[in-house]
């Protein structure tokens, strides 16, 4: 039985960062309802939406991965009655999550401190990029945005190209995590103290949390750390280097990080002893870090004469810390991942059979798991209203006549 | 000041990749106690110092990431320690722990051994790959976890080596994750009545970050690539981290009914700088879809856009983001972060005074909570210990008297 089995949460909002941590949830046992919108569909619904998708709103492939076992309500928030079915959804609730711009629930009365008169012990989090407070607090923004606010794009990359930002707008990735632990925090409090909260969780402030080793770094020595490639100050070699395409001609690299000097005496072994590596002034991280690019260059004319896979399994053997680097695709045929079930399939209604990823968590006790698809449009407006809720059948019909439906 | 997990008694064993999860734990109330080797953790004795001081009171990967804990030092790996250990577990609510798997079993302390004394015991081992399986032996860390998640082969320039971000974020991404997933646990001891022992791995905390597309490659075949400063479109390339005057700033070409009110906006701001040109201007961006671009129309689109970043600061430009709802934003550095507006009106930064070394200036915390009692406060509590800076209070706790503390510490065991 899932850690949240019995718990409802209410979601309202779009995109990554509050889905993502409501999914925590669902896949523990809860029952997580979204409210949404066929005037004003969640973006991820639409990122490649044309106008010749089959399914449209209901196919788009971000959306369906991560909003698995969920369940989906239709409702107008343009008209009274449809903000009205949603306060009604709220105050019943276990937990409400969201991820509005600020000020969008407070001119829909749905805001904390509005629903809070109404139920005393309500949990509330909200989320979005700068928070609810201060001079940016509507600055428009997504994870874009929030990467490079907090400091992620000028630390990745090379030092004479560009910044990056680590793939996937990384302040969308982390503020799902935080925003989990502060709800399933805030629900723990209230089983203890009856009383409940409101969080104000803002992703760029949370990213910078992360990087507080950037930030005392700076306060302590006036020093702003930049982006340095793979390298580290104090592991030598530590980097990615090339090795034999694959048969299908696709690049293969593997990741190596030698982290002290017994390391690295293990690591010239494996290398064969050559009369480079064995020079006793790389014997030392200050003799490495000295030719630096020396030893990188020699590592790099030795990996890529093999395969990347076999290559850092034979490290390993040796003790050192190396790794294949996998793409998208890869990651379904490691080994290890497939042990965890780190993917798992569900039969989706306009997508087909597809896979969708777990959480990095094993509960061995109290399992989470795949359930349901995610939810087409508005496919749970009735099952949630009429039996969930409790709402007449007089109601609902008069409602759904109205178009509050929708 | 009191929070969320007031109460709960965290054992922190964890090493660099889990000392962010502690200090989340600590910073949401609860009383966490790092143990240390009697040496120092590893990190104490890593450069950048506070100061350029080569002392393990000056670390400052030690000092940001280990406040609100209280320190003890104890060597586990001996006889006495071990049993110190277990009777310290008695007490607690949870143990976090960053050894290679089995390492813990090896010294007494593996989860059959904690969780037959004390059932309601909560253990979080976080490691790169995962309590068993097939590379639950490998070695790992921040590098090889990325490499492994295919975060890594998308991030970079087209004709580099994958690159990773130059700090960790595998261990801060592992780290709210064995955070969570402790606070998980303890909501099933509510209804159970029981701990148990879960497993969070580095490599699998990195498949999120990808935002759906590792599961979509079984859709759509993509196995992703590097596209530097760019954002890869069906048919096109699409620039989203512009050179501007002083610096690099983030901006898309993406329409939608979000974005749409942005790139409308920037262009008015371009044209009242006249750098906006009669076929800019002329754009209808209602029906404008970013994914039937051709290059040559975002050819022609970026030379505009990218003329005008050219020509203004960082500053200038976000202020302008700010006032008109621009979508862009600066590449800042530590400098910028420290700087700003937003962040000062939030009181986001905060002092810490660390005894005979100073105050530092922290990011404080991660979420603002509002409560009847105020009751909920997240933030940090205290200063990063000093090496053994509390073990006589610590080992007090359970019956150690001051005399048997000095008899310890001079056989090496605290």
């Amino acid at each position: 039985m899932g850690i949240f089995a019995g718990t409802t949460i209410l979601e309202m909002g779009a995109g990554a960062a509050g889905p993502v941590a409501t999914r925590y949830f669902a896949d523990c046992g809860a029952t997580v309802i979204r409210i949404e919108s066929k005037a004003r569909p969640d973006f991820l619904r639409t990122l490649k939406l044309t106008p010749n998708t089959p399914g449209g709103l209901d196919a788009a492939e971000h959306f369906a991965v991560l909003n698995v076992n969920k369940l989906s309500v239709a409702l107008n928030l343009s008209i009274p009655e449809g903000v009205a079915v949603a306060k009604r959804l709220a105050l019943w609730a276990d937990a409400v999550a969201e991820n509005f711009a600020p000020g969008a629930m407070k001119k829909w009365g749905l805001d904390y401190a509005t629903l809070v008169r109404e139920r005393p012990d309500l949990v509330m989090i909200s989320t979005c990029l700068n928070g609810q407070t201060g001079p940016h607090r509507f600055y428009p923004g997504f994870g874009g945005q929030g990467s490079a606010l907090s400091g992620y794009n000028h630390l990745t990359g090379w030092p004479d190209r560009e910044p990056l930002g680590p793939y996937g707008t990384i302040t969308d990735s982390l503020s799902p995590r935080f925003a989990a632990l502060l709800l399933a925090s805030a629900l723990l409090r209230r089983t203890r103290t009856g009383e409940g909260q409101h969080i104000d969780l803002a992703q760029v402030e949370g990213g910078i949390v992360c990087l507080s080793e950037a930030l005392v770094t700076f306060a302590a020595n006036g020093e702003a750390l930049g982006r340095v490639g793979n390298r580290s100050r104090h592991e030598v070699p530590h980097g990615v280097f090339r090795c034999k395409d694959a048969a299908d001609g696709r690049e293969r690299w593997i990741a190596i990080a030698v982290h002290d000097d017994a390391d690295w005496r293990r690591f010239v072994d494996a290398l064969g002893k050559p009369e480079w590596a064995t020079d006793a002034s790389l014997a030392t991280l200050a003799g490495r870090l000295a030719r630096i690019g020396e030893v990188e260059c020699h590592v790099d004319g030795w990996t890529r004469a093999h395969d990347a896979g076999p290559l850092a399994a034979r490290l390993q053997q040796a003790g050192i810390d190396a790794a294949p680097v996998q793409d998208l695709g890869d990651v379904h045929d490691d080994p290890q991942l497939a042990h965890r079930r780190q993917f798992r399939w569900v039969d989706h209604p306009v997508l087909g059979r597809h896979p969708a990823e777990m959480n990095a968590i094993v509960f061995p006790d109290t399992p989470a798991d795949i359930r349901l698809p995610a939810p087409k449009l508005g496919e749970h407006t009735h099952q949630v209203l009429r039996d969930l809720l409790g709402m007449s059948a007089d109601e609902y019909a008069a409602l759904e006549s109205k178009g509050v439906l929708t | 000041m009191s929070g969320n997990l007031d109460g709960v008694r965290v054992l922190d064993l964890a090493g660099e990749p889990g000392h962010f999860a502690a200090k989340l734990l600590g910073d949401l109330g609860a009383d966490v106690v790092k143990v240390e080797h009697p040496a120092g953790d590893p990190v104490r004795h890593r450069g950048p110092f506070w100061g350029h001081a080569d002392d393990a009171e000056r670390s400052l990967v030690w000092l940001a990431y280990n406040t609100s804990k209280r320190g003890i030092t104890l060597d586990v790996t001996t006889p006495r320690g071990r049993d110190l250990f277990l009777a310290l577990a008695e007490r607690a609510d949870v143990v976090l722990e960053t050894e290679a798997p089995g390492t813990m079993a090896v010294r007494g302390l593996g989860w059959d051994a904690l969780h037959a004394r004390h059932p309601r015991l909560v253990m979080c081992s976080l490691t790169p790959w995962g309590q068993t399986g097939p590379y639950a032996g490998w070695r790992g860390s921040d590098l090889t976890a990325i490499a492994t998640s295919g975060n890594l082969h998308c991030t970079g320039d087209p004709d580099r080596a994958p690159v990773r971000c130059s700090l960790p974020v595998a261990y801060y991404h592992a780290s709210i994750e064995a955070a969570l997933a402790v606070t998980f646990a303890l909501v099933a001891r509510e209804r159970t009545g029981r701990g148990q022992h879960v497993d969070v791995a580095m490599q699998a905390a990195m498949i999120m970050p990808n935002m759906a597309t590792a599961s979509m490659f079984k859709m759509n075949g993509s196995r992703g690539s590097r596209a530097g400063a760019f954002f890869r479109q069906p048919k096109s390339e699409q620039r989203e981290i512009w050179p501007c005057k002083d610096g690099f700033v983030s901006f898309a070409l993406r329409g939608g009914p979000a974005r749409m009110p942005g790139l409308v906006a920037m262009v008015k701001l371009m044209d009242e700088h006249g750098m906006a040109s009669a076929a800019l201007k002329a754009t209808d961006w209602k029906t404008y879809n970013h994914n039937l671009l051709t290059q040559a129309e975002v050819d022609a689109l970026s030379a505009e856009f990218g003329a005008f970043f050219l020509s203004k600061t960082m500053t200038e430009l976000f202020r302008a983001a700010v006032e008109r709802n621009l979508m862009l934003a600066p590449a800042n550095t530590a400098r910028e972060i420290d700087a700003s507006e937003q962040l000062a009106s939030r009181e986001f930064f905060v002092e810490v005074d660390n005894p005979g070394r100073g105050r530092l200036r922290y990011p404080g915390s991660f979420a603002k909570t509002t409560s009847a009692s105020g009751g909920a406060a997240v933030g940090i509590r205290r200063p990063a210990p000093r090496l053994g800076e509390h073990t006589r209070d610590v080992l007090a706790e359970i019956g150690v008297t001051e005399a048997m503390v000095v008899e310890l510490r001079a056989a090496g065991v605290c």
